[in-house]
């Protein structure tokens, strides 16, 4: 289904009417549900991820058996279960996602392959070796799909963890990158993109960046698309300074839910607290 | 799926007797008839025909997204059913076009229903027994099949996914089948342009398709089925059991029923008295309390009498008479006996009782 | 990266292995006409299986795909399926009716470390020295030729990707390493293989999770890649045309004469 962006050219300007370094309307909550013990809702553009988070927890003894079967599960970490938490994944993509109806299984390899890669992400992240002898499981739900579904999910499980309180070095955020030159084309005149929606992501070639926290360094980086490699440092770079933009979107969802707890008197404040809550 | 409680036997047993008291007293604080209080939002998804979200005061939460497709129907007859209806169409001197002989073929088959449940694989006994439970519900009234009928050649197919979005507390049965209904209320499908049995074509404009259910107040007709779960504890009757009460119910019954709205008269003010409400399903589920461990009475506990040889010969007479002894858990054996199936019957279809305060409820949340 | 690589000389299969250091994979081609897929009735069906058996490591079960196995089979289906190496379209052979369907079977016979790099290269070998054989159509029938009647023909084949896979060290993971052994992939803090072919296309590139790792250390190992690659494709094409030239005798007339090399 080849679409024509070829009106970039013209203005400068994408389908949706943006530039190249725009990022969709990221809209984020957390601790969205009472019962989790952390859980978040993320919008980027019209992906919409929820997010809950059980643990860390005493293993369930289904729990384990799946985590190994499954794909998603404790993996790398199962044999090391003993000296910190195991960290178990679940994406469910909701029949109702797509615009078509498209009914996925849990074995899907697509959907694995994000649950490892989300799984792997956190375990570098977290500080699991507090909590030996439990899992963490991290279960997502995918209720709209438009495009850069892998970072959404990222983004997601981030501020999910941090509204249940787990230790990590800093935030995980990712976004996705393209080039408006296709591999075919050897043209130089290629700006790269920043935040790619379905449209886009059929027809240009792309990568999904996940950073850590302010850094340039990269925690996981997915591209399924043919691309020169000239372009890559081009659609890196964008895509490690998106991160950062996220960064700071989701810094700020946090710091204001943290300021509204304690205005409410759900936690009290201490002087330990560098958070001012003019903000 | 009801997972166990981790409740010991004497906390089972305290449980157990103070729900058979007369009024029960719940852990809640909740009288017998109380649901949860619930939020409920509709219209979250602007990419499904139709979508909800509901919330539990316990925490549980669930997401409904309704998607409708349209499919060419599969003549059961092949072709030669075709020729068979002209010919008897012929012979009847019934003319073309008789939509209400054609609309008897709808089929429960054009809704598919599922239901994802996190941590548990979507082939799992429980998940599909419950999918099935719900879908049966819907189909039951014969309403909503038909409402999928376009003409003799095509129908829409219906989806209706389930997402259970928080780990299941307790049984999820009514959280989903109250967001299934708010669903399909808040479903429209886009309008009918063609007529006859032409290839179906619709109106572009989203503003203009009607909903599945009409709104209220235009016409009759039954509304999607509801399906209350209802245990019995003792002699009390109790609605939108939590996991505790469920784990020492001597039965546990999912009641659907459904509202019918009458065509009301012309002028006729009364607000409230086109309600009718239909049992259309029942279904026993296995209370989680029949695998609960029984209690050992304290004649019998080696620590308590702090005799050796008497426990045993206790023991094996406890387990052979079968009665129970007053405080001393024991999970419960057989089925339902009938008058419980008729006072929980009753309680249901009460007029003013607790269907129609759900409904009620539910009526009044915003459908956009 | 491949120690040596072998196309055997009775089947046309192809043998990657590294005896001596303990890894050995075999990929297999086979063909057969069946009728495509509804949903694409001008491609041909091509479709790649690996199975991490028992052999390899008895932690591996039959039939429950850990997640090597998940990872080897979407990077080998983004590497070479997704990134159009094989022409789809020329293998169909009578429009929504009859097409070729290409099957690749991996087997790892033992492994040791850096899989998925030598996976991918003997998944390649295979199937550019896969030969099928010939057709012809006049009208409505469609002639398969044996061997014998005609010499099998080629795939279409557009480019070879090859995958480089470099394992990253230390507390920072600033130390690179290329082609690790399973002793050596216990230690890593981070892994990343590109995919690529040798005129510098990136196909794939996965670095999934594991230990941030500086983006500039990121373009400088694809840029490694991409010299990787090209040696593969050297090493590649000098192993098929050392086997061409061997096979070739001079047509069916060498083939059919009584004359032995005894």
């Amino acid at each position: 289904m080849p679409l024509d962006t070829s009106t970039y050219s013209l203005a400068l300007l994408r389908i949706d009417g943006r530039r190249w370094n725009d990022l969709r309307r990221l809209h984020a909550q957390i601790h969205t549900q009472e019962a989790a013990d952390g859980s978040s809702y993320l919008e980027m553009g019209h992906t919409k991820v929820m997010c809950v988070v059980t643990g860390p927890a005493e293993p369930q003894a289904g729990q384990q058996k799946r985590g190994t079967a499954g794909g998603g599960g404790a993996g790398a970490l199962g044999g090391g279960q003993k000296d910190a938490a195991s960290i178990v994944v679940n994406v469910v993509v909701a029949g109702f996602s797509s615009v078509d109806r498209k009914r996925r299984g849990r074995n899907d390899r697509r959907i694995q392959e994000m649950e490892i890669t989300i799984q792997k992400a956190l375990a570098a992240n977290l500080h699991t070796h507090l909590f030996p002898h439990s899992t963490i499981t991290v279960s997502l739900h995918v209720l709209s799909q438009d495009g850069s579904l892998l970072a959404a999910l990222i983004n997601a499980t981030t501020l999910a963890l941090i509204d249940a309180g787990i230790p990590m070095t800093d935030y995980i955020t990712a976004c996705t990158a393209g080039s408006t030159s296709s591999y075919a084309a050897g043209d130089d005149s290629a700006d790269p993109l920043l935040d790619l929606n379905t449209q886009e992501e059929q027809e240009l070639p792309f990568l999904t960046v996940a950073t850590l926290g302010d850094s340039d360094k990269v925690a996981a980086l997915v591209c399924e698309s043919r691309v020169q490699v000239s372009r890559l440092e081009g659609m890196l770079v964008v895509g490690v300074d998106g991160c950062r933009q996220v960064r700071r979107l989701l810094d700020g969802i946090v710091r204001a839910k943290g300021s509204k707890m304690i205005k409410e008197g759900v936690v009290q404040r201490s002087d330990l607290m560098a958070v001012s809550l003019e903000e | 799926m009801a997972q166990q409680t981790l409740l010991s036997p004497a906390e089972l047993a305290y449980l157990h007797s103070s729900l058979s008291l007369s009024p029960p007293i719940r852990p809640d604080g909740r009288t017998s008839k109380q649901f949860r209080p619930l939020t409920a939002e509709t219209g979250i998804l602007p990419g499904t025909n139709g979508s909800a979200r509901v919330c539990l005061a316990d925490g549980t939460e669930a997401i409904v997204g309704v998607k409708a497709e349209i499919e060419k129907t599969a003549d059961p007859l092949g072709d030669d059913g075709e020729r068979y209806r002209e010919y008897v169409k012929s012979a009847s001197g019934v003319g073309g076009g008789d939509a209400d002989e054609d609309r008897r073929e709808a089929r429960g088959e054009w809704l598919e229903m599922t239901v994802e449940i996190p941590g548990l694989r979507d082939d799992d006994a429980g998940t599909v027994f419950l999918a099935e439970l719900l879908r049966e519900a819907l189909l039951a009234d014969g309403e909503l099949a038909r409402k999928l009928w376009i003409n003799r050649r095509f129908h829409w197919r219906l989806y209706l996914d389930i997402l259970l979005i928080s780990p299941p507390l307790s049984y999820p049965l009514p959280l989903l089948s109250l967001t299934t209904h708010l669903a399909l209320l808040a479903t429209r499908l886009p309008r009918l342009k063609s007529e006859g049995d032409e290839d179906p074509m619709f109106d572009d404009d989203w503003e203009a398709a009607p909903f599945l259910y009409p709104r209220q107040g235009a016409a009759a007709g039954s509304r999607p089925s509801i399906t209350l779960l209802v245990v019995a504890v003792g002699d009390s009757i109790l609605f939108d059991p939590s996991k505790e009460e469920l784990a020492v119910a001597d039965s546990a019954l999912a009641v659907s029923l459904c509202e019918v709205r009458r065509e009301r008269g012309q002028g006729s003010m009364e607000v409230d008295s086109g309600r009718e409400l239909r049992l259309v399903a029942m279904r026993t589920i296995d209370p989680p309390s029949r695998l609960t461990p029984p209690g050992v009475p304290s004649t019998a506990n080696l620590a308590a009498s702090g005799t050796a040889d008497v426990p045993l010969q206790q023991k094996q007479q406890q387990t052979a008479d079968e009665a129970p002894q007053e405080g001393v858990w024991k999970a419960p054996l057989g089925g339902t006996p009938f008058a419980v199936l008729d006072s929980i019957i009753q309680a249901v279809l009460e007029k003013g009782g607790v269907a129609d305060e759900v409904l009620d409820g539910l009526e009044g949340v915003d459908l956009t | 990266m491949p120690r040596e690589a072998e196309p055997s000389l009775s089947e046309r299969t192809f043998t990657l292995q590294a005896i001596s250091e303990g890894l050995r994979v075999l990929a297999k081609v086979s063909a057969e006409v069946t009728v495509p897929f509804p949903d694409r009735p001008f491609d041909g069906i091509f479709q790649i299986t690996s199975e991490l058996g028992p052999m390899v490591a008895p932690s591996y079960e039959v039939n429950r795909p850990t997640e090597t196995e998940v990872l080897l089979a979407r990077l080998l289906e983004k590497t070479i399926r997704r990134s159009g190496a094989l022409d789809t379209e020329s293998l169909c052979l009578v429009a929504g009716q009859k097409c070729w369907s290409v099957r690749v079977d991996l087997h790892v016979l033992s492994a040791d470390g850096n899989l998925i790099d030598s996976a991918c290269f003997a998944v390649v070998a295979a199937l550019r020295h896969f030969r099928k054989p010939d057709t012809s159509i006049e009208g409505e029938t469609l002639t398969v030729y044996t061997p014998a009647e005609r010499e099998p023909v080629p795939l279409s084949w557009l480019h070879s990707p090859f995958c480089a896979t470099f394992d990253f060290f230390g507390d920072e993971g600033d130390i690179v390493v290329v082609d690790t052994t399973w002793l050596e992939e216990q230690l890593r803090v981070a892994s990343c293989t590109f995919s690529l072919n040798k005129h510098g296309e990136i196909c794939q590139i996965s670095k999934l999770g594991g230990r941030p790792i500086e983006a500039t250390l990121v373009i400088q190992c694809a840029q490694m890649a991409l010299d990787k690659v090209k040696e593969f494709t050297d090493l590649l094409d000098a192993k098929l045309a050392e086997d061409a030239k061997r096979r070739d005798k001079g047509g069916l007339m060498a083939e059919l004469s009584a004359e032995n090399d005894r």
